[in-house]
């Protein structure tokens, strides 16, 4: 694709028709069949959905699209912001009052949905008065249906839009009232998608596990794909993908590390029980056979995980971004042998360190948060650098890494900060460990964990909390007197996590007292 | 179908068969994760040729409510 014609969504996509045409853009389990979607079809239906809301609004609209992966979903977000239109993908997982509150916020006035959230629709009619058009993205009962919509209305022909024009508002996670949303320009999008060269190819097959609602997952699952000719092939579900992985056969695959995790537990347990196995044929197996390669986002990866994946020939890559720079500040190299960074800068980005903090500059940082001028000048400085609100340091290399988050610092009575990540980080490889949390209660510095339950079964609570202790002796070693953990608490349920399985950081605090 | 539901637990985590009984817990006794948990009634779906809803899946925490679901929808 020839990167200097492109320069808005509405670009991309046309671009990627006519390089790649009938080609299968995305494959998507529909009951038993696999249904394709060509490149060229993904454009026109595109194109059609834009007649639609053109003929039906009349004007420029906020459309929300709520939904997993799938064609239908990526038409109406296309189309949407292919046509001038701003769209709004919100979780999947938002509960009814979420969802009224961002469709207000966001000012849509057109929502697609998919049928999970019929139930829903009551409350949004009755709390939401401004959304007028409605569009399942299945077919419902008594609803219009997308599909009627690419059935009733004929392509239109694009009128040229701004880069500087506005594509999407995504709200960052948080409770209601808190959450931000992220306005993303069309020359934000595109500036990420084609920031990087050589990335991927039209041989890939890429298998979409993500959240779609996330900008990691729509700028690299997606809009990657869309520039590279790369095939996507959608999870349907956490409980398929391992039937998904041997089905479709992926070349590619974005995980956040959690997931990263299990997977290797998993290949670990088969080959403890089956010694004469080669855990490398083992490992290629479960990840389909044709695996060149796996990048993780979304949170810290631990070393001594993509060493154990490096020594299965699978590769394992870790980049840094964040909703604000669309996402990507850092990207992981597959062949890139530095396991502690978060991979090289992106090209066109700047980063500069102040008092610690990375702040990142490019033409992919956000034009502001919407409607919400005092979050923006909290976030954006008046010359355009982003306080990612990340700590961290760039090498002579261009490697960048992290070393936790501004305002989880714990600030100590003496004035000293602690990062609970760089405390948590130490506890990354024990076997007898599920997850950790760091904090500060009562001006103490304290660790609670959640033990691995199968370990515990076997060992008994005594082995956990002896193991426990001495780890916190060692981890102590490594830092200064202040910084020492001088709390241990042991929890008998995980905690709890955010959508991306990202462990919140306030959790009512259950665990045991131990120390 | 109880024979049939611990062959498959045993693939996914470090249990004997003779350990796992109708009560017992797939977190808290059986040592499963939440991603586990996923798989493991993914392979459910399959063997029993029926489709689990994900909604459904949060209500389900010992064995012997994994059976009366998988027998509700057979």
């Amino acid at each position: 694709m020839d990167k200097s014609k492109v320069k808005t969504l509405q670009d991309l996509i046309a671009e990627s028709a006519e390089c790649y045409g009938d080609k299968t853009f995305l494959k998507e389990k529909i009951g038993k069949n696999i249904v394709e979607t060509s490149f060229r079809q993904l454009c026109e239906n595109s194109k059609r959905v834009g007649r639609f809301l053109a003929e039906t609004q009349g004007k420029k609209v906020h459309a929300s699209l709520i939904g997993a992966t799938s064609s239908a979903y990526l038409t109406a977000y296309f189309g949407t912001a292919c046509s001038g239109n701003v769209i709004v993908p919100l979780d999947a997982q938002m509960k009814e009052d979420d969802l009224c509150d961002h469709l207000r916020r966001s000012d849509s006035e057109v929502f697609f949905f998919d049928k999970k959230f019929v139930p829903m629709l009551d409350a949004v009619r009755k709390n939401c008065p401004m959304v007028k058009t409605f569009v399942s993205l299945q077919e419902v009962e008594g609803e219009t249906s997308l599909a009627k919509v690419l059935e009733s209305y004929e392509p239109m022909e694009w009128t040229p839009i701004s880069p500087d024009s506005l594509a999407a508002i995504l709200f960052t996670s948080g409770t209601t009232g808190l959450s931000k949303g992220v306005m993303l320009l069309h020359s934000n999008f595109i500036d990420n998608t084609m920031c990087q060269d050589n990335e991927s190819d039209e041989s890939d097959v890429l298998l979409s596990v993500l959240p779609i609602h996330h900008v990691y997952c729509f700028t690299c699952d997606i809009l990657l794909s869309l520039r590279y000719g790369t095939q996507v092939c959608v999870n349907d579900s956490m409980m398929h993908i391992a039937q998904n992985l041997k089905l479709f056969q992926p070349t590619i695959i974005l995980l956040v590390p959690m997931i990263a995790e299990t997977i290797y537990r998993k290949i670990k347990a088969f080959t403890d029980a089956h010694p004469e196995a080669d855990i490398n044929a083992v490992a290629t197996a479960t990840f389909g056979g044709r695996l060149r390669g796996i990048y993780s986002g979304g949170a810290y990866l631990n070393p001594t995980l993509s060493e154990a994946y490096r020594s299965f020939n699978i590769p394992i890559a870790q980049g840094y971004g964040m909703t604000e720079c669309s996402p990507r500040i850092s990207t992981a190299h597959l062949d890139d042998t530095n396991m502690e960074s978060v991979g090289t800068i992106v090209n066109g980005c700047q980063v500069k360190i102040v008092d610690g903090e990375i702040w990142a500059k490019s033409p992919s940082v956000m034009a502001g948060y919407y409607k919400n001028p005092e979050a923006t000048a909290e976030s954006l400085t008046e010359d355009g650098w982003l306080r990612t609100g990340d700590l961290g340091y760039v090498d002579n290399t261009n490697h960048l890494y992290i070393t936790g988050r501004k305002k989880n610092l714990i600030i100590l009575s003496n004035g000293e900060n602690v990062s609970p990540e760089e405390l948590e980080n130490k506890f990354s490889g024990l076997d007898w460990l599920s997850e950790v949390l760091v904090y500060a209660e009562d001006g103490q510095i304290t660790a609670e964990i959640y033990p691995n339950q199968e370990f515990l079964a076997e060992n008994g609570i005594d082995k956990i909390k002896e193991l426990f202790t001495n780890h916190v002796s060692e981890v102590n070693k490594t830092v200064s007197t202040p910084k020492a953990i001088r709390r241990m608490r042991i929890r008998d349920v995980e905690f709890n996590k955010t959508t991306s399985k990202k462990i919140k950081r306030k959790q009512d605090i259950i665990g045991e007292l131990i120390k | 179908m109880f024979e049939q539901i611990k062959e498959i637990i045993v693939n996914y985590v470090d249990v004997e068969e003779s350990a796992v009984t109708e009560n017992s817990r797939f977190i808290e006794d059986l040592g499963f994760n939440s991603y586990d948990f996923m798989s493991f009634l993914g392979e459910v779906e399959e063997t029993f040729e029926i489709t689990v809803e994900e909604e459904d899946v949060l209500k389900i925490t010992t064995v012997g409510e994994a059976i009366k679901y998988i027998e509700s929808l057979k």
